[in-house]
């Protein structure tokens, strides 16, 4: 294979054409990002439906759900510091009540918070969000 | 395929004396048990009689009363030769006499196991840390970490010694790392400079050791497929894909065609996004940061393609055994063809970039020399090799998942450079991109995964893939529970290292990053085994939560 | 009393120390965003508007650090060789006339440029020694690193610098920039300005000469061991340097201060189009500093010897020769 001419640096026009374009990056704590649907973010959980069947917490693979007695009835816990975010746990479940949500924004400075309580779905019921700060 | 054959009936023909047992479960795989100590022959057989063939890796599976050694040589497919040595007097002779890429797989399995290779030119310690308690081997079978606990680690004053050697003449010692610009992650290099050429290398490995080979035995076969793909971010799905070949190998479980295409798809965009986040390191290790920058800029989009279809941008989750988790929806396949086009139009321009640029050239031509003989006994795989002139990728040599029907070629440079390395996995990013155009717009219907009991059947299975760093070797032993007997993983960064000494030797100091960079060392696959945390010494912990963690990290300098 | 109130307002404040400081700021500032805006990046966007007062911010922060001196270091130099640094190049950029004249006024003398030139060699011994002090095996390669390049470039430098000077048949930067008010020497002998760029390029340690702290290679180079206030000093001459460097380029091959004035007083005028012109050349200058690798040593040793100096001395030789040619036109 015969080798090509030395020449001048070749990213010459694209780093000046660069000058006139916006930047690729972005302010990101100070514009929001969407994650994209099916994304694999924080755990959301139906207390109606489940059934306290431990199977979650026997698939979890990071040992990250501990089945916790609430309100009479056995429900998952989740360790979000433990958790690889792989959703076995929803994909096993039998009843559908572990689903993921788009939310990513999970970092704090605060380990309790990265306990995801099956209590706090039962007094919303509806998905959490923004959790943090 | 044919080169298989010969292989087989080379070793049928001339050493069926030595043979104890012969079985080829599926095409271009064979294993061989033969009798003890005649491995040294069978392997100069195979490296006389058939081209190019290599060695994996050798992995120790601890039997209970004998330890049996696979040497797992490639010759078109995998010919797995087995040497039992018996558990009490675990010593055998070594192999680097007739190859010399075996060293490193030796002394891991020196480190591991115990076995001791008589011959062998410098059994140390590989992995292990270098206060680690004599006669302890953590990949026997009845190894349990408290064992060591009370253990008083001496690790302080040996690795200070290892560290500082003295200064002859105009000899200096360099130590890069374990912390150090040109590596991302920690491992620590002791060159020995006179001005400013290297007049050697000593790498010490093993400061990201997780224990996951020990690891996966605990955990079931479905559970160890999320582990695997914790071995390295970058080649993740390399990983799942060839860990849930084998465990299907094993159990004979047919993974539908169309999981196989969406397999085919996430590995080749962990091929594109890999390459490329390497030739802008390679922009960033020569100083050349607006090359660095523009070609992240343009691995992005790639990453969103990632996202979209496996729900993250790095840790897919995306094989399973028997299949994959997610299917895929039109409209992404619209979105990604698109992206496929764009990205191809990108790596097009910046294989003109690579090719003509003049200070580009100036510093990777005739740098890092690794010729094809060199290569080729230092078994060396992937880019590297294909850098060096050998044309071999696991895709064409040993096809899986969907790569028997796509066609594509296989890019190989005779420069035997760093350049002729970098300019391999430009031309593989374009590959890689026609072979997602064909994939996408080829994907057949059916089923996305089988059901899989979590028991598999006893056996045993060797698979391999083309990970963006090369050859991937899995090797799954199972014992007919949910658990596996044993798992060993060969990333291809531990067969490339050898390398570095060899092409880095009487280059200048200035080389150093470019040539490292060119073999796109990856430690946290190369480092897989023991969790040590050195700062207070005593504590050995193995769980998984400690394993997913990188606390062992150590500064020397 | 009046002259040394000027003295003094000049040194101090306006165009002296506390000018300069600012300005080599707003240069880092500009420095960094250019090469962001290169790499597709936003650069500094959040300390100030567009983040112009983010240099005033890293060097807050610098000089608030912990200040460490490793135990082995030889204390005296380790210590003294960044401020010297630091001070040689403030010296030297006094001798830069931004507002029509020297800082200190009428200090202007035939052959300051040779002092400027001297000045900035010395400063870089400064910074030499301060690697050499730190014996860390880093600082070390990178110190022998400066010394190796910064002496073979010093040669080519002097002789193109020679070329306007021959021109303007005088060593002062003030009478070489003010004979350039009808034409500036760029458009006379611009293959002398091509080539002062590219060894500037190098007596700047800019890609692709910013071998003597190649972070990949030897980490910080020289600078690998300081921390805190004597890192800020460091960084501090480094900018001063830059501004040196590209001030050089405006004074003898662009007019210098001269450009047309408008209305208000000519001081204004000559500041405006000094920085204009600086920022100019600045923006030259990382252009070439990003569009290249990093080059080795080795290659930038022989490209001295065998390139840059035979090219240095044909140039020099051009210029005289074609001077006859360009007496008419110059001012
Ligand atoms: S996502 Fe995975 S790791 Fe996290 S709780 Fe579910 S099963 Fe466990
Ligand atoms: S698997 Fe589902 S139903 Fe069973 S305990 Fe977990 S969340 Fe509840």
């Amino acid at each position: 294979m015969t080798k090509k001419r030395r020449r001048l640096p070749a990213l010459i026009k694209d780093m000046g054409s660069c000058l006139f374009k916006k930047p690729f990056t972005q302010e990101y704590p100070f514009v929001s990002v969407q994650a994209p649907e099916g994304y694999r973010g924080r755990q959301t959980f139906d207390p109606e439906k489940c059934i306290s069947c431990g199977l979650c917490e026997r698939d979890c693979p990071a040992k990250a759900i501990e089945l916790v007695e609430v309100s009479g009835k056995r429900m998952p816990y989740f360790y979000l510091d433990r958790c690889i975010f792989c959703y076995q746990c929803a994909e096993g479940c039998p009843r559908n009540a572990i689903q993921l949500s788009t939310n990513f924004e999970m970092s704090t400075t605060e380990k309790d918070e990265l306990l995801v309580k099956a209590e706090e779905f039962i007094s919303k019921q509806n998905i959490s969000s923004d959790e943090g700060q | 395929m044919e080169k298989f054959e010969t292989a087989v009936d080379v070793l049928k023909n001339n050493l069926a004396d030595a043979i104890v047992e012969l079985k080829v479960p599926r095409p271009r795989k064979a294993y061989i048990l033969l009798k003890s100590e005649r491995h040294r022959d069978a392997v100069s057989l195979l490296l006389k009689h058939v081209e190019e063939s290599m060695l994996s890796t050798i992995s120790g599976v601890d039997l209970g009363t004998e330890i049996e050694l696979n040497y797992h040589m490639v010759c078109g497919g995998t010919v797995t030769l087995k040497n039992r040595v018996p558990r009490e007097k675990p010593v055998t002779k070594t192999i680097t006499d007739i190859l010399p890429g075996a060293n490193l797989y030796e002394r891991e399995v020196f480190d591991l196991l115990g076995v001791v290779f008589e011959g062998h030119p410098n059994l140390e310690r590989l992995l292990l840390p270098d206060g680690w308690p004599k006669g302890n081997y953590p990949l026997r079978r009845d190894w349990t970490p408290p064992l060591i606990q009370e253990n008083d680690s001496g690790s302080e004053e040996d690795s200070q010694n290892n560290s500082e050697e003295d200064d002859v003449g105009s000899l200096v010692s360099v130590v890069v790392g374990p912390q150090h610009p040109v590596l991302h992650e920690p491992e620590r290099f002791n060159f020995t400079v006179d001005g400013e050429t290297v007049v050697d290398v000593k790498p010490r490995l093993g400061y990201v050791h997780r224990g996951i080979e020990k690891a996966a035995e605990r955990m079931m076969y479905f559970q160890d497929v999320f582990l695997v793909e914790r071995i390295c971010g970058i080649c993740n799905a390399a990983h799942t894909t060839v860990f849930c070949q084998a465990v299907e190998d094993i159990g004979n479980i047919e993974t539908p065609p169309r999981a196989l295409y969406l397999r085919t798809i996430v590995h080749e965009l962990n091929r594109v996004h890999s390459h490329l986040l390497l030739l802008g390191v390679g922009g960033h290790l020569l100083g050349f940061e607006a090359l660095f920058q523009h070609v992240w800029r343009d691995r992005e989009p790639v990453m969103d393609i990632i996202e979209q279809i496996t729900g993250n941008r790095l840790m897919s989750g995306f094989n399973t055994i028997g299949g994959v988790r997610r299917d895929i929806n039109p409209n992404t396949v619209e979105k990604a063809l698109k992206t496929v086009k764009a990205v191809r139009k990108r790596a097009v321009f910046y294989k003109n970039v690579f090719e003509e640029d003049a200070t580009l050239r100036l510093r990777t031509e005739g740098v890092g020399v690794l010729s094809k003989e060199v290569a080729l006994k230092l078994c060396v795989v992937g880019p590297v090799l294909r850098g060096s002139g050998v044309a071999s990728d696991v895709r064409k040599d040993d096809p899986y998942a969907a790569y028997a029907e796509i066609p594509f070629n296989v890019p190989c440079y005779d420069e035997c450079d760093t350049w002729a390395r970098l300019m391999v996995r430009v031309d593989e990013v374009v590959e890689s991109l026609n072979i997602l155009d064909y994939a996408f717009n080829n994907l057949p219907g059916g089923r996305l995964r089988v059901r899989v009991q979590r028991k598999i059947p006893e056996g045993e299975a060797v698979s391999r893939v083309e990970a963006p760093r090369g050859e991937l070797i899995h090797y799954v032993k199972s014992d007919g529970t949910a658990y596996p007997y044993r798992v060993k993983v060969r990333a291809p960064t531990l067969a490339n290292l050898l390398a570095f000494p060899d092409a880095i030797r009487g280059g200048y100091i200035a080389d150093i990053p470019s040539v490292m960079g060119s073999l796109d060392p990856c430690f946290s696959c190369t480092d897989r085994m023991a969790f040590v945390d050195t700062a207070n010494g005593q504590k050995w912990r193995w769980s998984l939560d400690d394993v997913n963690s990188h606390k062992n990290r150590r500064v020397l300098l | 009393m009046a002259i040394d109130l000027i003295f003094f307002v000049r040194t101090l404040v306006f165009p002296g120390f506390l000018f300069l400081l600012v300005l080599v700021l707003f240069f880092d500032w500009f420095e960094r965003k250019v090469a962001a805006r290169f790499q597709n990046r936003m650069g500094p966007s959040y300390a100030g508007p567009f983040g112009i007062l983010q240099p005033i911010a890293d060097y807050i922060k610098l000089f608030s650090k912990e200040d460490i001196t490793p135990k082995q270091t030889n204390k005296f130099l380790f210590v003294v060789a960044p401020i010297l640094a630091f001070s040689l190049f403030v010296f030297a950029l006094f001798y830069i006339p931004i507002d029509g004249s020297n800082v200190i006024l009428d200090s202007s003398f035939e052959g300051d440029l040779l002092l400027v030139l001297l000045l900035v060699t010395l400063a870089n011994f400064g910074i030499f020694l301060s690697g050499w002090a730190s014996l860390n095996p880093y600082s070390g390669i990178g110190a022998t690193r400066i010394l190796t390049q910064f002496l073979g470039y010093d040669i080519p430098l002097i002789l193109l610098a020679i070329g306007p000077a021959f021109l303007a048949k005088s060593l002062s930067i003030v009478s070489i920039a003010s004979s350039q008010v009808t034409v500036p020497f760029i458009l006379l002998i611009p293959w002398s300005c091509v080539l002062f760029i590219l060894v500037l390029q190098a007596e700047l340690e800019k890609d692709p000469f910013d071998i003597p702290h190649a972070e990949t290679e030897i980490v910080g180079g020289y600078e690998t061991e300081y921390s805190g206030r004597k890192l800020a000093f460091i960084k501090l001459s480094e900018d001063f340097q830059f501004l040196i460097g590209a001030s050089l380029v405006t004074v003898l091959f662009l007019g210098g201060f001269h450009g047309p004035v408008f209305i208000g007083p000519a001081e204004f005028w000559y500041v405006f189009w000094f920085i204009v012109k600086t920022l100019g050349v600045v923006f030259i200058l990382e252009y070439v500093g990003n569009v290249s690798a990093r080059l080795r040593i080795d290659q930038v040793v022989h490209g001295n010897w065998k390139l840059l100096i035979p090219l240095s001395i044909l140039s020099l030789a051009l210029t005289i020769l074609v001077e006859p040619l360009l007496r008419s036109v110059i001012g």
